[in-house]
């Protein structure tokens, strides 16, 4: 169940960046040229990554901690 | 507010939250038009900047909660400081890895000791010692006292350390760098409204996950009052 | 009031005579701020760096380091034997208890700063002679500070599955400000700059003193309470 969810997400997340890539690489072209914004694009999605990656794994704890409690309880 | 009500709105924030969250993704990668001094990493403030807002955030409701806790005993608000602070380490993780993501691209190197760095480090470690008093004391019961002192101490210590480290810094004057308020000045109104979106969207995604992370925390409460031995109790993964 | 400091003066004492009797903390103290000297005195290379110039910085790094071998010790004695318990039953505020623990460890920890200036004095060939007074307000104010906090957190230490080595973790990141001024200004003072210049150095430092000690004089009873 547990696995399934994390592969779920994982999907879901890697198929968010991909469909980012494009207008992203798009625009860098069109603009200022890529002397500045040719750089970079790895630290954005890394950036992002991070957050996804922290906030899920502090979901994770959360349902963990409950799913704890509730076995206690079902213990009882 | 009852168990029921909590739960809903534990739901309809996360469910907003996440719709706002798609939503900010979209203008991010699709909308807002890339900054022209800085290119693509500018992008990162969308979410540099909403995440330092929930960290002080988490740590405001720790200071207060804390101070409170000490002053009346009240269980909950021992239950809000520690959602606080797991959100507030969070966030602050959050904020020290992608800044200098950031920062690589836009000063050059991985590290500057500017001021609001510095603070936002030592905010992190406070964090940490917050939970490993809570974690490593004698007894469970000390150790909330233990970390509200942490609490409040760091709160009221985190002026003067940002005082001491902005007043170092100003002994070294050194080439001057971009910072984060310096591109309020050509801020187009397309990136003011994602930021402005990407703190409602974090906002609303650290409510839901405070009051869940509150609720468990009161479950948890329950059952350790119930059964004072903690000997028995199975880990659901093991 | 008389009364008050009396009772502060009994905690100081009874601490103070027990440890000029068996010098447990004194001697961990004494020996580490010297082979520390000799092992700094090895770690720097001269074609390189003037040992008058970071003296300050590894000053203040050994009176932290040393003070907290000592201060770290400061609730284990009454923890080992129980008379804590007796203590806190007796009719003693609290916060003249933590007043109390506070001078002791500040005239303990006084006479290490002093063995840390005699030595690294002598090793580095630094002369102060000149700003005494200065430094010694500079010096003591920083240690205040530093003392009134570690005595509080050595309280929490003693009653963790941690014990002091939770010290470093809760103290380093709320030291910053004694190290930002009192560094600096012993460097200036070590370089025969005027009063003027660490004035407001000594300002801070004293408030971060004053302040550190009131508060925790007020959450003392939080944490030594059972």
């Amino acid at each position: 169940m547990d696995q399934r969810w994390f592969r779920w997400t994982t999907v879901f997340v890697l198929g968010v960046l991909l469909l980012r890539a494009g207008p992203v690489w798009a625009q860098a072209g069109t603009a200022l040229g890529s002397q500045t914004l040719g750089r970079g694009y790895w630290h954005v999605f890394a950036a992002y990554a991070v957050v996804w990656i922290l906030v899920l794994g502090w979901v994770i704890s959360i349902v963990r901690r409950l799913r704890r409690v509730e076995e206690r309880l079902g213990n009882e | 507010m009852s168990e029921k009500q909590i739960r809903l709105a534990i739901g309809v924030l996360g469910a907003l939250g996440v719709a706002i969250v798609i939503v900010l993704h979209w203008m991010v990668f699709f909308w807002v038009p890339t900054e022209a001094t800085m290119g693509i990493v500018q992008r990162i403030f969308y979410i540099h900047v909403p995440a330092w807002w929930i960290a002080f955030l988490g740590f405001g409701i720790v200071a207060l909660c804390s101070a409170a806790y000490l002053w009346l005993g009240d269980e909950r608000l021992d239950r809000a400081a520690v959602a606080g602070a797991e959100a507030g380490m969070i966030f602050t993780t959050i904020g020290l890895l992608t800044g200098p993501l950031w920062g690589r691209v836009a000063w050059g190197t991985w590290w500057e000791w500017e001021p609001r760095l510095t603070l936002a480090l030592i905010l992190w470690f406070i964090y940490l010692g917050y939970f490993i008093v809570r974690r490593t004391a004698v007894n469970p019961e000390q150790g909330k006292r233990f970390a509200a002192v942490v609490g409040v101490i760091g709160v009221l210590d985190i002026p003067l350390i940002h005082v001491s480290v902005t007043w170092l810094r100003s002994l070294h004057p050194e080439a001057v760098i971009l910072n984060p308020d310096g591109l309020a000045m050509d801020l187009d109104a397309s990136m003011g409204a994602t930021i402005s979106v990407g703190l409602l969207a974090f906002s609303l995604v650290f409510a839901s996950l405070f009051l869940a992370r509150y609720t468990v925390a009161g479950y948890e409460h329950e059952l350790n009052l119930r059964d004072a031995a903690p000997g028995g109790i199975q880990r659901a993964e093991a | 009031m008389r009364t008050y400091i009396g009772l502060v003066w009994a905690i100081a004492r009874k601490d103070l005579l027990v440890e000029f009797r068996t010098l447990e903390r004194l001697i961990a103290m004494g020996a580490f701020v010297v082979l520390i000297g000799i092992l700094f005195n090895f770690s720097i290379d001269t074609t390189v760096v003037r040992p008058q110039d970071i003296a300050a910085g590894l000053i203040w790094m050994t009176i932290i380091f040393g003070g907290m071998l000592g201060m770290g010790r400061t609730f284990s004695l009454e923890e080992q034997d129980g008379a804590l318990t007796g203590i806190l039953q007796s009719p003693i505020p609290l916060d003249a208890l933590y007043l109390g623990k506070v001078l002791g460890n500040f005239v303990l920890l006084s006479v290490m700063v002093a063995l840390v200036f005699l030595v690294f004095g002598m090793f580095f060939g630094l002369t102060f002679a000149g700003s005494l007074v200065s430094l010694v307000g500079v010096v003591a104010s920083g240690v205040l500070g530093f003392v009134a906090l570690t005595t509080l957190f050595s309280a929490m230490a003693t009653r963790s599955s941690m014990g002091e080595g939770l010290l470093p973790v809760l103290i380093f990141p709320l030291l910053v400000p004694v190290i930002v001024y009192g560094t600096t200004a012993t460097n200036r003072l070590f370089a025969g700059r005027p009063f003027a210049e660490v004035d407001g150095n000594l300002r801070m430092l004293a408030a971060f003193a004053i302040g550190s000690t009131v508060v925790c004089a007020w959450l003392f009873r939080f944490v030594i309470e059972e």
